[in-house]
């Protein structure tokens, strides 16, 4: 506990070193491509920021506003799922299955029909930055709560109180460190919902801002406004941080572990139940769709039913080419989100490897990755396509780096729960590093990582449509982009629907690998 | 195989440096573990038991004095995998089978496989049956007999426990005793038994060394002549529970009672 607790006070001057490093590094490498357009150093930024001191001042309130909103309303909504999951628990499965898949609508398309429905004000932006926060807050808040041991628990039975008590009195106070970890995790990606959903044609914010500086190239511009936009983030993380410390709530150990069930699989065997609960997810799915349409008497033309959407892909004359163009573009985006999911989560790994093998490198890298992770990556998405143009590879970059740090992050963590017997075990032999990552330490952190490879899913689609939308005008991305600016509503809806089902499988094919490699490698974590 | 050395503690002292000041754990200690018999230690909570058997392992520098085993240092005995230490916790590899975890010393100490002497000890250790069970499979006991194989399996000259059986019931830790000590005693390693447990160290050890309370001074060296092979008839026995006076004794002396002798009176 005094470890921890110690932890932030020693990593300061070496965050600061490393801060410097970056600036420095930043400055150098816009002076050694002065004139390609493509980097504006610190110096230049500052200057715009002088200059244009009232213009983004004013922007960045708007934005702050909105994402403030959307963090407390998305906060509140991830803390009310998690009661109810524990409160209920036979409908837990189906409440995380359903979570999954509404935090898994693509923000190109939702922001658009968001727009047309909430008109140029606030309402849209604060619903998307809602919706980036909930699903991973309602994660780590029910890890959380299940985190209370169980003696706890039954403390509480023991006076013949209820699961109510047991709430208030024991899994709420246990479960705060997960909470504010929950929050600090989520603070930057309500700040990129905010945006985005300015992105979709708001009057004003940074996401306006930002959009203008990337049409017109002005590339100083858009530096500056990523910076704005990663240091808020930065800055309201480490404050979220900082009352965690207040509050004794130090950062728990593992805060991505995958919940483990509370009911025992049933007969159909763990593959059988999974589909059975995708089937039912489904259906309440479907009729969660078709019930908030008609409750709010939303216009048919831009508020597609399931019925219209598998009229346009199915029995229409003319489905068939509706399919193709789909799934074509799907296609397409698969072409760069998944090498780009690939390659973050082997680099995020692999640093995090070199980082706990030279624990020199660990005390600077380690608090800069950190500051790093809370940055809104996709506000930074026009400086990649400046860099690296408007191919694929741009894509895939955007796409590595969203899943890069929280990997890091997560696999350094991770290797440093191997237990320090074990440690020690090891060096009784004098054996080498390299044994002792290759035998404790890298199968120690396979929990960690599965865990960011499962998170890391929705987050690789995301980053992949906003980029295609923003920057290359390829796969569905643009497709759904092109079909809300002509009106082809039920091509949007059908987008909206293949694209987050695509998401959630593929979170749930992550998660059932996770659950084997977690009965071998980290089965105490099942079992508890 | 080395022939087996005698363990010195040459004026060893350790001093850990903490923000409250430095914290003396060990004053220079002369000891001197015989090779080839079981030694235990035993002292009061904190007293730095514990930090002894870390030197000896060579997981921690000592801060003045030496400690040699033979003419070797510990590093040189770490680096031909001539010891071996088992933790209060199995600190078994999840991932790994039983009959992985055993093998595993034996890698780490860069010996060849020898599958059948893995089997072989599982078996002494009373695990047959089990060689392929993950450690989430077994009770606490079974794990400690699976770290107590691993410690074997490479064949130490010197064998460093720390309080192995500490975190277990009486009773399993009282059949623990009975059947895992006659495996290294036979094939005549140098052990040293940091333990909690008064009965324990008499029932292991064939000396017993009490240590005062921080900084850790040695305040009596108990011979401790039962003979073996023992079982519990001998814990009724006139000289185990004169054994057990003495070494009761001595830990109340090292206690409170020395530094405050007017609480004594």
């Amino acid at each position: 506990m005094t470890a921890l607790a110690e932890r932030p006070a020693a990593h300061l001057p070496s965050g600061i070193t490393g801060a410097v490093g970056v600036l420095l590094a930043w400055e150098l490498a816009a002076r050694a491509l002065d004139g390609t357009y493509l980097l504006a150093g610190p110096v230049s930024v500052a200057a715009y920021l002088m200059e244009n001191a009232g213009l983004v001042s004013r922007a960045l309130a708007v934005t702050f506003e909105s994402a403030a909103l959307g963090f407390v309303i998305g906060n509140l909504v991830a803390i009310a799922l998690a009661l109810m999951a524990l409160l209920v628990p036979r409908a837990e499965r189906l409440v995380a299955a359903v979570a999954l898949f509404v935090s898994c609508l693509p923000f190109v398309a939702t922001g658009p029909i968001l727009r047309v429905i909430g008109g140029p004000g606030t309402a849209p932006q604060i619903t998307l930055a809602a919706l980036a926060v909930y699903y991973v807050t309602f994660l780590t808040l029910m890890v959380g709560l299940r985190a209370s041991p169980s003696a706890w628990l039954d403390l509480v039975r023991s006076y013949g109180r209820n699961r109510w008590t047991e709430i208030v009195q024991v899994r709420a106070r246990a479960s705060l460190p997960y909470l504010i970890a929950g929050l600090q995790i989520t603070a930057p990606a309500a700040f990129l919902g905010a945006m985005v959903g300015e992105f979709t044609g708001a009057e004003r914010g940074m996401g306006v801002l930002a959009i203008r500086a990337m049409r017109g190239l002005d590339v100083t511009a858009t530096w500056a406004l990523a910076t704005v936009a990663s240091a808020t983030a930065i800055l309201v993380y480490a404050g979220i941080g900082w009352i965690g410390r207040r509050l004794n709530a130090a950062p728990p150990p593992i805060i991505l572990s995958a919940p483990p069930p509370e009911t025992r699989s049933s007969a159909l065997g763990s593959v059988g139940s999974w589909l059975l609960l995708g089937a039912v997810a489904t259906c309440a799915i479907l009729l969660l769709w078709a019930g908030l349409m008609e409750l709010f008497g939303l216009n048919e033309f831009f508020a597609k039913r399931p019925w219209h959407v598998f009229d346009f892909l199915v029995t229409a004359s003319d489905a068939a080419d509706h399919r193709a163009a789909l799934f074509s573009a799907l296609l397409e985006t698969m072409y760069s989100a998944a090498p780009g999911y690939l390659l973050g989560l082997l680099l995020g790994a692999g640093l995090a490897v070199i980082v706990v093998s030279l624990p020199a490198l660990a005390s600077t890298v380690l608090p800069t990755a950190i500051a790093l992770r809370s940055i809104p990556i996709i506000t930074t998405a026009p400086l990649i396509v400046l860099a690296l143009g408007r191919g694929s590879v741009g894509t895939i970059t955007i796409v590595a780096i969203m899943i890069f740090f929280p990997t890091l992050v997560a696999c350094v963590e991770g290797m440093r729960q191997a237990p320090a017997p074990v440690i020690d075990l090891f060096r009784t032999y004098s054996a080498s590093r390299w044994t002792s990552l290759r035998l404790a330490r890298i199968p120690a952190m396979l929990p960690a990582f599965f865990a960011s490879a499962r998170i890391a899913v929705p987050a690789a689609i995301l980053a992949a449509t906003v980029a295609e939308w923003l920057a290359t005008g390829t796969g569905i991305g643009s497709l759904m982009a092109i079909s809300a600016s002509t009106s082809a509503y039920a091509m949007l809806w059908s987008s909206i629907v293949v694209v987050a089902a695509l998401s959630a499988a593929s979170y749930g094919l992550v998660s059932l690998v996770e659950r084997r490699v977690l009965t071998v490698y980290a089965s105490e974590q099942l079992s508890r | 195989m080395q022939p087996r050395s005698d363990v010195r503690c040459i004026g060893l002292a350790k001093v850990f440096q903490s923000r409250a000041g430095a914290v003396p754990a060990l004053a220079p200690l002369d000891i001197v573990f015989a090779a080839g018999r079981t030694t235990a230690i035993v002292g009061p909570s904190g007293c730095g038991k514990s930090t002894l058997l870390r030197l000896v392992a060579g997981l921690e520098a000592p801060s003045s004095g030496e400690i040699l085993i033979g003419a070797e240092t510990p590093a040189d005995v770490q680096r031909r995998g001539g010891l071996a230490m088992a933790f209060q916790d199995a600190a078994l590899l999840p991932w790994r089978t039983v009959r992985g975890n055993v093998a595993l010393s034996r890698h780490l100490a860069r010996l060849a496989p020898d599958p059948h002497f893995v089997d072989e000890l599982i078996a002494l250790v009373g695990l047959d049956g089990f060689e392929d069970r993950r450690p989430a499979e077994l009770s606490g006991g079974m794990r400690q007999r699976v770290a107590i194989a691993r410690c074997l399996a490479a064949k130490p000259d010197l064998l460093l426990l720390d309080e192995p059986f500490g975190a277990l019931d009486e009773l399993t830790r009282m059949r623990l005793d009975q059947e895992l000590p006659a495996l290294w005693q036979q094939g005549g390693a140098t052990a040293i038994l940091v333990t909690h447990s008064v009965n324990e160290a008499i029932f292991v050890a064939d000396r017993i060394i009490v240590l005062s309370d921080r900084p850790a001074r040695v305040h009596a060296d108990i011979v401790v002549d039962l003979p073996r092979p023992r079982d519990l008839s001998v814990l009724r026995s006139p000289e185990f529970r004169d054994l057990s006076m003495q070494v009761t004794d001595a830990l109340g002396m090292g206690g409170p009672y020395e530094r405050h002798p007017l609480v004594a009176e």
